[in-house]
């Protein structure tokens, strides 16, 4: 598993001249005398400000199966949103046609949130800002070609079906995108972002046994990064392989955890960010918050986790898959320090909700695609180091489980309950690790899990996981980390007492 | 031929003509306004014009698939010549080929009435008075409810509503013969209602109604009343003791249950060994009490469709019978790949399911509580999984605890665990009701001996 120390990471922050917005979609017939009718039209009705998102990504994908590279998948996503804000509330539209009059008549639409007449007038010029560049790629995808690719599949395939002879299937699938953004704002600020993306992911099949008697077990891993090419390096391809086949075949000697109640649970270094994603994250984020329906909504300046405890939400570690130029409404990413030394400092802001608490945005303001208005969103969320030895910290549980890899999670957010599922870990028992488990989800409620992390580890790791969020039927890029940390007890949902 | 079709079959000509030997092309538009109001205002105006362009191409006994929503003609031919050339130097599948079109006839001759008339006739006003009125229906209904309870009033910390209105167009060609067109409106109207109690815990609870006709929505009266009960009945939570408890599943909440009972019957998962089912057809999989038929030709119905995926015609089937597996899902290339690999034929099934019908039993819900009289009712599942290779699940979930046949102590942070191949044979009640939205139409469920973890 890779290790990157929040301590270590990079938090380069060179700006680099901005991207040509205009002349990219100039192409698809948007010109300055279009950006500037939109906006008009967009304020025809007194909001109080409007923002255009133009999206241009291109997108590919190969899928190895039974031997095979034999399936494969390409994609244009083309179009714009209009937003209009008047207060806190939201007019959009959207349209895949980039025509004059789609483009107007999506503006007009959105513009019905407001009901006046047009205010003020819009700036005389636009004004390009420059913003960080935070997703190097040293060699871009459109200029591999697809021999090229092909070759890492059946590497992959070949190598894991080598590693064990249980193995009866393995598919890889290798995703890349590079998406191009353009915001313009109706202050006459633009900003132009250049996104990649690059996923890798491997899943095996392995059986013991032969006919009806015959066990079976699947089990899968997967990196992405905002990079190019150069993330499928040897060494990477060759963890993933190793983590899918024997994340598989460490199945065969797990069982669903013997323990259905609430003991003390450890969770590894790493993926075990989940836990802070949904049990604390989706909390944190501002518009839940300034709608009162977070169970943090009246704890900001107040103690939520013991001293010790720092969680923070960032969108500037290089190449992350959650890592953030500019946010999705032209506001730079940041690095966002959620709970200080076990105080609860800032939720995660767009810019309405930045409004309404009279704060600076945080650069939290992300959505999906431009069939979306942003809204506030996880980037790569963890919690940094503490002292403790990660073996002291098993070897401090009596009996419990230990958490190591996971596949999803979930919260509701009013009550602060959440689950997350152990795909593999092991039971702990007199402070060691020993009988395997699998597919066990634990279920807790946030603000008291955080109550009870007890011990953190000083092994912070960072998960290369390709983990996505969804929230309010949008989807988005996100990271997790974590050191290893202890909580003195949460509900296991395992089998037995 | 509509227009629409007509520029589906074009595109598709096209993609013959740039050297694709078969193609499967859908073109669809959509047109949509959603409208979130939020304590007493609009929070939220959505208006969209969608369109989409998918294409399957088969090239040489190779396969690629690609979509766009760049329909431009000068963008539109250099896209499909690169996937055509991107898709030659891919590896040969000889399971990837357009079905047989005989498996295209015999479309059944049935009016889905899927369009609504009437779709234009709502009006920006419409809309944001049925929003205004759903949160006043709603605060009204938690009143009620706070009112029943005594003691001090409980606190109302938000109320969202939403409506909105849908009306979609698609058009499909395979170069082989099939050509089929889609059109359906819909309309929804939701509502959530969120509380705040002593400790800070905010409960919420949500109601929607979501139809093909704007007729046949639920009322409104009734959105908020599901909203509000189910808010309240999160009120005071506690923990549930670990143990096996009777445990009635609501049936809104069935489908978490059900979705993991079949999504193992899928074709991918048998191709790709990762069935539990494998070997299981004309088995005993579940309880006797199950009985599954899917009828794809349910007026009205969001889900029904006179041909599938594939193209099929689709014709009402039997799944279970009495808790034995009476089909698997099996879609054309997961057919032929097996079929290949087998060296002996696997007939294609048919990979979609389109309006569950169920043999529903004699007891509606408040019947199923008495019945139970010691157990718990779960009303919500939160997260978890299910293992389709092994059958394991691990599903965290909420609801009531029932003592002396009535829903007593809300009980939350509760984890569901144990087989999908013990689950469903531990099934001893199938309700009289049926959750009235979605197209499973899940009845309520008594399950006995479920392992539910808690302190």
């Amino acid at each position: 598993m890779s290790t990157d120390h929040s301590d270590h990471s990079d938090h380069s922050d060179h700006s680099v001249a901005p991207l040509d917005g205009l002349q990219h979609f100039g192409r698809f017939g948007v010109d300055a005398a279009l950006l500037r009718d939109a906006l008009g039209a967009a304020l025809g009705r007194g909001g109080d400000w409007a923002d255009l998102f133009f999206e241009h990504s291109v997108s590919q994908s190969l899928s190895l199966r039974d031997g095979a590279v034999n399936s494969a998948y390409s994609g244009v996503t083309l179009g714009v949103g209009v937003r209009v804000v008047r207060g806190d509330q939201t007019g959009y539209a959207y349209t895949e046609d980039l025509s004059r009059p789609a483009v107007l008549s999506a503006a007009r639409s959105a513009a019905l949130i407001a009901e006046g007449d047009a205010r003020g007038a819009l700036p005389p010029s636009w004004n390009a800002t420059p913003h960080p560049a935070r997703y190097p790629v040293a060699r871009e995808w459109s200029s591999v070609p697809l021999e090229r690719k092909l070759p890492l599949l059946r590497q992959l395939n070949e190598e894991a079906f080598a590693a064990d002879p249980r193995m009866v299937k393995v598919e890889v699938s290798l995703a890349h995108s590079d998406a191009v953004v353009f915001l313009v704002e109706s202050s006459g600020a633009t900003h132009c972002d250049r996104q990649p993306m690059t996923r890798v992911a491997m899943s095996c099949t392995a059986a013991e046994g032969e006919g009806p008697a015959a066990r079976r077990e699947s089990n899968s891993a997967s990196f992405a990064a905002r990079a190019g090419f150069e993330f499928l390096t040897p060494e990477r391809l060759t963890r993933l392989r190793e983590q899918a086949v024997q994340r598989t075949l460490f199945l065969f000697d797990a069982e669903i955890a013997p323990i259905g109640g609430e003991v003390p649970v450890v969770l590894a270094a790493g993926a075990a960010g989940i836990l802070l994603h949904e049990a604390i994250g989706h909390g944190m984020e501002a518009d839940f918050n300034r709608k009162n329906t977070s169970i943090y909504s009246d704890r900001l300046h107040q103690r939520i986790a013991p001293k010790g405890v720092t969680i923070v939400d960032d969108g500037t570690r290089v190449g992350d898959r959650g890592a953030v130029n500019v946010d999705d409404e032209g506001v730079e990413g940041q690095r966002t320090v959620l709970v200080e030394d076990g105080v609860l400092r800032s939720y995660m802001h767009d810019r309405i909700s930045a409004q309404h608490y009279g704060v600076a945005p945080t650069g939290n303001g992300r959505r999906e695609s431009f069939h979306h208005a942003p809204v506030p969103r996880m980037r790569s969320t963890y919690m940094t180091a503490g002292e403790h030895d990660p073996a002291d910290i098993i070897r401090s549980v009596k009996r419990g489980v230990y958490a190591e890899t996971f596949t999803n999670g979930q919260v509701n957010i009013g009550p602060g309950d959440f689950t997350f599922y152990i795909k593999t870990g092991y039971l702990i028992e007199d402070g060691r690790l020993t009988r395997p488990i699998k597919d066990t989800n634990i279920i807790g409620n946030g603000p008291e899990v955080l109550e009870r992390t007890d011990m953190v580890g000083a092994d912070f790791t960072f998960d290369e996981g390709g983990w996505t969020c969804g929230k309010a039927g949008q989807s988005v890029p996100v990271s997790l980390g974590m050191p290893t940390v202890r909580v003195s007890k949460i509900t296991v949902g395992g089998v037995g007492g | 031929m509509t227009q629409l079709l007509d520029q589906t079959r074009r595109v598709a000509d096209l993609a013959l003509s740039l050297g694709a030997s078969e193609a499967r092309v859908s073109l669809g538009r959509n047109r949509g306004v959603n409208l979130g109001w939020r304590d007493g205002r609009i929070e939220t105006l959505e208006d969209h014009t969608s369109q989409g362009l998918s294409v399957s191409l088969f090239v040489d006994g190779r396969f690629s698939s690609h979509s766009t929503g760049d329909l431009r003609p000068e963008a539109l031919e250099p896209f499909l010549r690169e996937a055509v050339a991107m898709t030659r130097l891919l590896e040969p599948d000889p399971a990837r080929s357009l079905p047989d079109p005989a498996r295209y006839a015999g479309r059944a001759a049935v009016d889905l009435d899927s369009v609504d008339a009437g779709y234009g006739d709502v009006t920006a006003e419409r809309r944001r008075d049925e929003a205004r009125a759903l949160e006043e229906l709603t605060r009204d209904a938690a009143a009620a409810l706070s009112a029943a309870r005594g003691g001090p009033a409980v606190e109302v910390v938000s109320v969202s509503t939403g409506v909105g209105d849908h009306r979609g167009q698609s058009a499909r060609v395979h170069t082989n013969g099939f050509e089929g067109e889609r059109e359906g409106t819909s309309f929804y109207a939701s509502a959530s209602l969120t509380l705040k109690e002593a400790d800070g815990k905010r409960p919420a609870g949500g109601g929607f109604t979501y139809r093909a006709h704007r007729g046949d929505l639920r009322p409104l009266e009734v959105v908020a009343r599901e909203a509000a009960e189910e808010a309240f009945g999160k009120l005071g939570a506690q923990k549930l003791a670990t143990g096996k408890y009777t445990t009635l599943v609501k049936a809104e909440a069935v489908g978490r249950l059900l979705g993991a009972l079949l999504a193992p019957l899928s074709g991918g998962a048998l191709q790709q060994r990762r069935s539990l089912w494998e070997g299981r057809l004309e088995t005993q999989i579940a309880s006797p009490l199950l009985t599954l038929r899917d009828d794809p030709h349910v007026p009205r119905g969001l889900s029904s469709s006179l041909w599938d995926g594939d193209g099929f015609a689709t014709a009402p089937r039997p799944v279970i019978e009495a808790g034995v597996l009476k089909t698997f899902l099996i879609d054309d290339y997961h057919a032929k790949k097996m079929s290949l690999e087998r060296g002996e034929p696997v007939w294609a099934t048919g990979a979609s399911l389109h309006s569950l019908q169920w043999d529903l039993g004699p007891l509606g819900f408040d019947a199923l509580v008495a019945d139970v009289r010691d157990g718990v009712m779960i009303d919500s599942f939160l997260g978890g999984n299910s293992n389709a290779t092994t059958g394991e699940l691990s599903l965290g979930c909420a609801g009531r605890r029932i003592r002396d046949g009535r829903l007593a102590e809300a009980v939350t942070e509760v984890n569901l665990s144990g087989n999908l191949k013990d689950l469903w044979r531990q099934l001893v009640a199938v309700g009289a009701d049926s959750y009235p939205e979605g197209a499973s139409n899940t009845p309520s469920c008594v399950f006995e001996g479920v392992q539910l973890s808690g302190v």
